[in-house]
């Protein structure tokens, strides 16, 4: 068995009087992508942001390989360098050319050194493909560039597991393809990887598990082939089938 | 109209050095509702508890009281208290104070601005809070707050004529002294005017260049002209 990257463990959280996280455990391992799908409100954005503690949870424990994650530690700065995190809307800076946006990280956070920062920083660019773009800000960027660079400014920190909430959910249909693109190519890679996302084609294609999270649990988890062929529960087949009609629906347009 | 100018030049010596007054009471005044308005603008927005409310309470005292009241108190109040300021130091902490309550609610406003999302991705890359806000939510916020603090520097060079209540020797209490000794109170204010409208002319377009220079794509708010 591979080591344990990952682990979350029995995690509550509550916004207000809705229960949003009812005990939630999960492990993921190293170099696994672990696609979490599930009905919108089922908490798939919270569990990852309790991860980084973005979101501070209401109990419940979470570890990256062995070091616990705890709020208020002094090494909580140092354990979110480890987990990178790739938003809906990308949170570009905005004030920070492509290139300055990957290097701000190592430079402010690791105290790198500005030359080596800014090679890395080219690096991934590079990586991604935005070695281009480097001198543009994000205004001057389309949302699935916008994308690639907030992957590049995540990697330049070198992560252990790498957090996706949503990437490709505010990006017009054409710009998906280039975004997933560079997701494929890092869980190719070798990245251990968390992905919300509702695209089955990524999916079916990179992941090595699927998790489906509903009201607050894992409902139900296994092979795409499993989830997607023959899940176990009613519920399961029911949320499946429907992503599958709107992924569809979505193709048809387009050819129409 | 020969006699108009003849007169302005004779007392544009006096009256320049009315200007020159201002315009360093204009610039103590500013540097220093800078330095307390920053600071306030950041305990007010980040702040918790006593610090926030020690903001609030500043803020809202200082722009709910008379500028007038303020200078004076600071002027003849003061030595009350074995605190004596010459005339010039007195006018700048008046207006500095004053200016301070109004610029820390620009900059809060100008934070507040800034997308929540920034400050997130700041400390997801583990930035601490602090690094977020100087690194990445106040050079954001100090860009967008140009046009309004423009604003309070406009504001600022007319303001600074109030500081002749307490015989400050700027532009306007020269002007005052002109027309006590040539009995032409029109046609001096007149030039008075003349001359506050130039130079916060040249002041806005200097601001303009600046707000020009630091614009970054996408991130600015002057017209495209």
């Amino acid at each position: 068995m591979a080591k344990p990257i990952l682990r979350v463990e029995n995690v509550y959280k509550k916004f207000k009087d809705t229960e949003v996280l009812k005990g939630l455990s999960l492990t993921v391992y190293e170099g696994e992508v672990v696609v979490i799908i599930g009905p919108s409100g089922t908490g798939k954005s919270t569990l990852l942001r309790c991860i980084n503690r973005l979101t501070e949870p209401d109990s419940g424990d979470i570890y990256l390989e062995e070091q616990k994650i705890e709020p208020g530690k002094s090494n909580l700065s140092y354990i979110r360098q480890q987990i990178g995190m790739v938003f809906q809307d990308f949170n570009l800076f905005n004030h920070l050319t492509a290139l300055q946006n990957v290097a701000v990280g190592p430079i402010k956070v690791k105290k790198m050194e500005k030359n080596k920062a800014m090679e890395l920083a080219m690096k991934e660019l590079e990586r991604v493909g935005m070695a281009e773009k480097a001198g543009n800000y994000p205004a001057e960027l389309s949302g699935g560039q916008k994308q690639r660079v907030a992957i590049a400014r995540a990697l330049a920190m070198d992560p252990k597991i790498m957090l996706f909430d949503e990437p490709t959910s505010a990006l017009d249909p054409e710009l998906i393809g280039e975004v997933l693109e560079v997701m494929k190519d890092l869980a190719n890679a070798g990245m251990t990887m968390m992905v919300v996302s509702h695209e089955m084609g990524f999916a079916r294609e990179a992941a090595d598990r699927i998790v489906f999270l509903e009201d607050g649990v894992v409902a139900e988890m296994g092979s795409p082939e499993k989830i997607f062929n023959n899940p176990e529960k009613e519920r399961t087949r029911e949320f499946i089938s429907k992503i599958a009609r709107l992924n569809n629906g979505c193709k048809d347009q387009e050819v129409l | 109209m020969v006699e108009h100018i003849e007169y302005f030049i004779s007392i544009w010596p006096e009256l320049f050095k009315g200007l020159v007054v201002s315009l360093q009471l204009s610039a103590g005044a500013l540097l220093l509702g800078l330095v307390i308005g920053l600071p306030m603008a950041l305990m007010r927005t980040y702040g918790k508890g006593i610090v926030k409310a020690l903001a609030v309470a500043y803020i809202e005292l200082i722009r709910g009281t008379p500028m007038i009241v303020q200078l004076f108190l600071i002027y003849y109040g003061l030595p009350d208290l074995g605190i004596l300021l010459d005339r010039i130091p007195a006018a700048i902490v008046a207006l500095g104070i004053n200016s301070s309550a109004y610029q820390a609610e620009y900059f809060r406003g100008a934070i507040l601005s800034i997308d929540e999302g920034q400050g997130m991705a700041a400390q997801a890359l583990g930035m601490t809070k602090q690094q977020a806000i100087l690194y990445i939510i106040l050079p954001q916020a100090l860009r967008l707050v140009i046009p309004p603090w423009s604003n309070e520097v406009i504001y600022m060079v007319k303001y600074t004529s109030v500081a002749f209540l307490i015989a400050v020797p700027e532009l306007m209490a020269r002007g005052k002294m002109i027309i006590s000794e040539t009995f032409k109170p029109l046609e001096t204010l007149f030039w008075v005017g003349v001359i506050y409208i130039v130079v916060l002319s040249i002041i806005a377009k200097i601001v303009d260049l600046i707000e020009r220079k630091l614009a970054i794509p996408g991130f600015q708010m002057i017209r495209e002209d």
